[in-house]
């Protein structure tokens, strides 16, 4: 038994590691003096880090990447939120029709998504405008919204708004007064979880871009694939640790495994 | 009790109608609210999902000649599957993601059974650490594993001191580095998905195959891991099509090397222009994927083990 458990243990580390060890040794590899990109790193300078603000696209793609990532999860709230208050309360038809059709773009690899969207929007003027990507990445965040708020509301007691309506509630504050507060929650996550998957977002964005609009994981994208140097390494440390005070603030608010859960 | 009298009647009946009218009118404004907060939603994902997808489907059943001549063919679909060039790429990215399955199967399977058998706040811990990377962009994880693979780099070396190997294969830009990159990207989704079921399984049961006789690796193989069949074919069906269709893997650690069906496809649109084409290949992966991923499920729910999937 023991012989078994260790062996268990021993090769659900290995695993966690496998996971882990790209983001762990990006951080040694930034700091390196050397010119290219190394681990373990060739000794100790904070120069890719200078190197860094003097690149101004970098972090102009950063703010890119910030804006609409934050229009992004906004719309999707709004849209998903009331939409899926729409869905948990009244009797639609073929409800389960309806949910499908809207996680739909989840089960759309976002390649397809990507080359439908750039062909689609093309001959509107849509292709290659802040609009246009904008558009893009509220399809494949708000699906997400829509799935926690459906799950935030799977419990609720309707007749708790009926409640504050005989006691003289208007409409909008039996909303803001008792169910944003049950549902708030839900819809934070979904906040955090599109702002996320829309800063991240590579392959939809790439069918997006224009050169005059890009964002970060763009940026690396593109530096990857033209010259490999430790500025890379770099960007994506910076990458890293924003991403981690997120996650830790999504931990807290709803409990990351749960998320992913109830999305797969 | 007295009758009702003949205008009492007529009042009653005036009564009710207004009462149901009434509700009518109610259920109406009921809809409109429920229209008003469905319609934006459903308006884009018509507009800018189901509208393209379509659209790009009608697109591939167009074949152009020239500049202006286009008529309606599937010589988009013949072309594909009698050119050796795409069904090459097309069974090099088939075997690419069958190889992310095995390893992500593999290397997920421990963790999640460790999920499901240590303390809940171990499990949190877990969880937290499995679940995350899929928060931080692909690339990034990308670079981290192409700062391990350079020649001469952390993964050579140990290949070398383990004794495994004198010459290591070439890891970066080759089919191995691509299954590294796509396994190591989607390994969290195997394990969430496997540790869910092994989560529902009733402990009593080990228990009972104890008590009977079997030993841990007897009642691993005939109780634990037959249960946990519908986690690892949601596991596997999500990996797979997820790795059947990823762009930005095969493009950053596979490079020219390993033109899988995506980077074609990515090609054909945005270098070559070849739009209608280009969506050919993307219904011909949707396709395939599909295909692929039906069959599996099928079998497995029809195999040995139905019981499993009610």
């Amino acid at each position: 038994m023991s012989i078994l458990r260790r062996l268990r243990l021993l090769l659900a580390i290995i695993s966690l590691i496998y996971i882990l060890i790209p983001l762990v040794v990006t951080i040694p590899a930034s700091l390196t003096s050397a010119n290219y990109p190394s681990f373990p790193p060739k000794g100790f300078s904070l120069q890719w880090y200078t190197k860094l603000l003097e690149r101004p696209e970098f972090a102009e793609a950063f703010w890119n990447s910030v804006k609409f990532a934050f229009l992004a999860s906004l719309f999707s709230v709004l849209l998903g939120t009331l939409g899926a208050l729409a869905i948990a309360k009244y009797d639609i038809p073929w409800k389960s029709y309806l949910v499908s059709l809207l996680t739909a773009p989840l089960t759309v690899p976002q390649l397809v998504l990507g080359i439908a969207l750039l062909i689609y929007f093309t001959p509107i003027l849509l292709a290659g405008t802040p609009t246009g990507f904008l558009i893009a990445h509220i399809i494949i965040c708000v699906p997400y919204v829509v799935r926690f708020v459906l799950t935030g509301l799977s419990g609720f007691d309707y007749n708790l708004e009926r409640a504050a309506a005989i006691l003289g509630a208007s409409p909008v504050l039996v909303f803001w007064k008792v169910t944003f507060p049950l549902i708030r929650p839900a819809v934070l996550s979904g906040a955090l979880f599109s702002f996320l998957t829309s800063f991240d977002n590579v392959t939809v964005s790439l069918f997006m871009v224009s050169p005059e609009m890009r964002t970060l994981p763009l940026e690396i994208f593109s530096t990857m694939q033209d010259a490999y140097s430790p500025i890379v390494a770099s960007v994506s440390s910076v990458v890293i640790l924003i991403s981690i005070v997120l996650i830790l603030i999504l931990e807290k608010i709803h409990g990351v495994g749960k998320l992913l859960g109830s999305t797969h | 009790m007295e009758p009702v009298r003949y205008d009492d009647r007529q009042k009653i009946v005036r009564l009710s109608t207004e009462i149901v009218t009434a509700r009518r009118k109610r259920n109406w404004r009921k809809y409109i609210y429920c229209g008003l907060l469905l319609f934006p939603l459903v308006a884009l994902i018509f507009g800018f999902f189901v509208i393209p997808m379509l659209y790009i489907l009608y697109l591939s059943f167009i074949e152009t000649k020239g500049e202006t001549n286009a008529f309606y063919s599937i010589g988009n679909y013949v072309h594909f599957f009698t050119d050796s060039y795409y069904l090459h790429s097309l069974w090099l990215t088939i075997k690419i993601s069958l190889y992310t399955v095995v390893v992500s199967l593999l290397l997920g399977y421990p963790v999640a059974l460790t999920m499901a058998k240590c303390s809940p706040r171990v499990r949190g811990l877990l969880t937290l650490l499995v679940a995350s990377p899929l928060l931080i962009s692909v690339v990034v994880r990308n670079f981290g594993w192409y700062l391990l693979l350079l020649p001469n780099g952390t993964v050579h070396q140990l290949l070398i001191s383990l004794g495994i190997t004198t010459s290591p294969p070439k890891l970066l830009f080759s089919e191995i580095g691509v299954v590294i990159g796509l396994s190591n990207a989607y390994l969290p989704f195997m394990i969430l998905s496997i540790a869910t079921s092994l989560y529902n399984i009733d402990p009593s049961l080990e228990k009972a195959a104890a008590i009977l006789g079997a030993g841990p690796l007897r009642s691993f193989w005939s109780v634990t891991l037959p249960l946990s069949l519908p986690g690892i074919v949601s596991g596997v069906v999500l990996v797979f099509s997820m790795s059947m269709s990823a762009y930005v893997t095969p493009a950053l650690m596979g490079g020219a090397n390993v033109p899988m069906l995506p980077v074609v496809a990515y090609d054909q649109i945005i270098n070559l222009l070849r739009w209608t084409y280009g969506s050919a290949i993307s219904y011909i992966l949707l396709g395939i994927t599909l295909i692929m991923v039906t069959i599996f499920t099928r079998m497995m729910e029809k195999g040995r083990y139905r019981e499993v999937f009610r």
